[in-house]
Order: C-alpha cells, then sequence, then structure tokens
C-alpha cells in the first residue's frame, strides 16, 4: 500500500450508475421525475410524493394491517359441519408438524418475518428522523433494511391466497375473512414505501444532526 | 456510442452499491469502505461469475426432483392423492380458471426456467466480455431481477391448502418431498441473480482505468 494514500472524498454533485457505472450530474428530482441511465437504461433515480412524514403513515399503516393479517382468519373453510379457520400462523405450524420444516421456515421468513422486520427497521429509522434526529444504529439498520427487502415476499404471498382458495374450493365451501383484505392493504402499502427506495433515506438520515 | 459514456473507475471515481453515495477514491491503495454505510468499495462483486455459476448449477440440478417429485398430497375418504406442479396447474385448467392456471404455470415453470437460461446466457456473455447487445442484456438482468421471487408462489399455495384444508379423514393436504427441491430452486435462482454484477456487462471501462 502506497503511504500517501489519499482517502475517499464526496462527490456530492455526482451520480453514478449502479448497472454500469456510468457518470452523470446530480440534479434534484420533481415527484414523478424518472431519471434513466442513457447507456444502460437502469432507474438513476425517482423524485417521490412521499417524504419522511408520508413514508411514516404509510409505515404505521402497514403494522396495524400487518397484525389484523396475521390475528385474523384468512378465510374460513367449512365441510360437512366441520369448520377450518385459516391464518398464516397456523398454515406454517401445520406444515412444520407434517415435517416439511425446512418449508415452513422459508414460508414463515418470507411472508411473516422478514416483512414485520422491514416494518420495525423502517419505524426505527423513521420516528428519530421525523424529529430530525439522527437513529441510533442508522447504519446497521438501513443495511439490514436494504437485505431483508430482497427477501420479503407478501406482494407473492398475496397471490398464493387467492390460488389456495380457488384449488380449496372444490373441496370444501370458502368464506373469505378480514385476514385476506388486510393482506390485500400490506401487498398496497408495502409496494408504494418500497418504491421510495433507500438512497433517499441515506440522504435524509446523513443531514440530521447528531 | 456506447463507449462514449464516462465510466466511473476511469475517472478514480466509485459510486456505493449500498447508498449511492460517489466518492473518488484512489485504488492503489487497496480497498475502501464507503464513510457513510460502511460498505466495501468493490469495483465488482467478488468472485461474481464463480457464485453465480454455482448457483445455477445448484438451481438447474434441484429443478429436476422439484418437477418430478409431488408437491403435495391430498387425502379423503376414498384414497390418497399425490400431486406435482405440473398437475396442480392441470387441475386449475380443468377447474375453468384458466387465468389462474396461467399465472401459476408462468411463476412456476417458466419464470424458474427462463431465469436460469437468462442468467446462463448473461454469464457466458460477461465471461467472453462481449459486446454483444449490452442495452438488451441489460435490460434482460432488471427482468431477472424484478420476476426472482414471484416463483415463490407455489410454496405460499401449498402451505396455504395445508393449513386451510384439515378436515381429518375427511379432506386433508399434506406437503411432499419436491416442495422443499421446488422452494431451494427458488432460493437458489435469487442468490444467482444476486451475486450476478450487471456492470460485468459494460467492460469498456477497465481498459482506461
Amino acid at each position: 500500500m502506497p503511504a500517501q494514500a489519499v482517502l475517499p472524498q464526496r462527490r456530492a454533485d455526482l451520480l453514478v450508475c449502479e448497472e454500469c457505472d456510468a457518470v452523470y450530474p446530480r440534479r434534484a428530482l420533481a415527484p414523478a421525475d424518472l431519471l434513466r441511465c442513457r447507456r444502460c437504461g437502469a432507474t438513476l433515480g425517482r423524485g417521490h410524493w412521499l417524504g419522511v412524514d408520508g413514508q411514516l403513515a404509510l409505515t404505521v399503516a402497514a403494522l396495524v394491517v400487518f397484525a389484523i393479517g396475521n390475528l385474523a382468519p384468512i378465510v374460513t373453510l367449512e365441510l360437512s359441519g366441520k369448520r377450518s379457520e385459516a391464518t398464516l400462523f397456523q398454515a406454517m405450524r401445520l406444515t412444520w408438524e407434517s415435517d416439511e420444516h425446512l418449508v415452513a421456515l422459508l414460508a414463515g421468513a418470507t411472508a411473516f418475518v422478514f416483512p414485520l422486520v422491514v416494518i420495525a427497521l423502517r419505524l426505527w429509522v423513521l420516528v428519530p428522523l421525523r424529529a430530525t434526529r439522527r437513529p441510533a444504529g442508522l447504519v446497521p439498520a438501513l443495511r439490514a433494511l436494504r437485505w431483508v427487502m430482497r427477501w420479503s415476499m407478501v406482494e407473492v404471498f398475496m397471490l398464493g391466497v387467492l390460488i389456495a382458495v380457488v384449488r380449496s374450493a372444490g373441496i370444501s365451501s370458502v368464506v373469505l375473512g378480514p385476514g385476506i383484505f388486510a393482506f390485500g392493504a400490506l401487498t398496497l402499502l408495502l409496494t408504494s414505501i418500497q418504491a421510495c427506495g433507500l438512497h433517499g433515506l441515506w440522504d435524509v438520515a446523513e443531514a440530521a444532526p447528531g | 456510442m456506447s463507449t462514449s459514456y464516462p465510466s466511473a473507475p476511469a475517472l478514480g471515481l466509485a459510486g456505493c452499491e449500498c447508498c449511492g453515495l460517489v466518492l473518488s477514491i484512489d485504488r492503489r491503495a487497496g480497498t475502501w469502505r464507503c464513510p457513510r454505510c460502511d460498505f466495501r468499495l468493490h469495483r465488482r462483486k467478488p468472485q461474481s461469475l464463480q457464485r453465480t455459476w454455482a448457483f445455477l448449477v445448484s438451481a438447474a440440478l434441484l429443478y429436476v426432483p422439484a418437477n418430478l417429485l409431488p408437491v403435495m398430497s391430498t387425502s379423503n375418504v376414498f384414497g390418497h392423492d399425490d400431486h406435482t406442479l405440473v398437475g396442480g396447474i392441470l387441475e386449475l385448467w380443468k377447474s375453468g380458471s384458466w387465468e389462474l392456471a396461467t399465472i401459476v404455470f408462468v411463476a412456476s415453470i417458466a419464470v424458474p426456467l427462463l431465469k436460469i437460461a437468462a442468467l446462463a446466457l448473461l454469464s457466458a456473455t460477461a465471461q467472453r466480455r462481449s459486446r454483444w447487445r449490452q442495452r438488451e442484456r441489460a435490460g434482460l438482468y432488471r427482468l431477472v431481477e424484478t420476476v426472482g421471487h414471484w416463483s415463490m408462489l407455489d410454496v405460499f399455495v401449498v402451505v396455504l391448502l395445508v393449513g386451510m384444508v384439515h378436515f381429518g379423514v375427511l379432506a386433508s393436504v399434506e406437503p411432499e418431498a419436491g416442495l422443499l427441491a421446488f422452494g431451494a430452486v427458488v432460493v437458489a435462482t435469487m442468490l444467482a441473480s444476486a451475486s450476478f454484477d450487471p456492470r460485468l456487462i459494460w467492460p469498456d471501462g477497465d481498459e482506461h482505468a
């Protein structure tokens, strides 16, 4: 290593495409602006209507519907007078008891644990940011959020619920429960929040004092 | 036209993969970490192609048991039936839900196969530092990244059916070994596309660095 290594210098005036390394001048984006890389077509940046307040509001709403979705039955089935209420937790438990432990863990992680972690980490970061304070543990929180967002699959789970309902309709009568609507709402909320990306939060957090 | 774009390494710059901060760095001085998010700044993801190939081969091997073994079994007073992925799609089709049958076919059969093929094509061309249709290849990579997790659909469907249909001897659904193989295919293809570095599609910068 050379003796006089120059430490990295920040270039807040520039933007580098994450997918092809093309360099652009950074500019402020108005809501609905979409900046694409001219070389590879990747999205470089996006203007958002949602600031910290908006993201926090949607995240709190997501927490509420997440609770409803997991506590209330998704569907109720009836066969020859026997009723069965299905929740995500119970589906995971029965899968576990059928000795498919890894499948139960995979479904539980991607449909329950990771979405909950996404919501919790967002709240952890957004609540102090709203009071213009730098959140404790900001760096590990945002880095964990970046990883866990990739493996959170509420929207796929939602479609899976619809298909499972259609397939079980041949076996017994099916009544939709509050859980299914809560998961529908959760899908919309998490997709809207996810669309804001994380780079904006890094920028806001950096500007926050202490 | 693609050669006229200034690329970050050629200008002594690096964009942080994690937080998007742009830094001007001295690469001869070894590796640096991003001062904002502490992420290691690499010019390329380390061992990107080796890792992508390893996950791809695993996914391709697991695809065989995922499709041959039953993913679930149903039992009722009349007996016990095993269902494979394709069997489930045919059932949906026969019951008149051809829209859902199409969605499940795309998510469970077509997407995993096309993902493996697309990533193999991307890795092979990147390895040869090919300049063939770079923009289209970049688009293909983004498509693979976007649709990737939708293949998990059938795992959720079976787990939900297990949770919904449990009426003892009257009717019950159990998960079977094929489901684990299928879940593993989805995870392996997602890890493969996460390991692939799309910057490898654009090798131009290297020569000027």
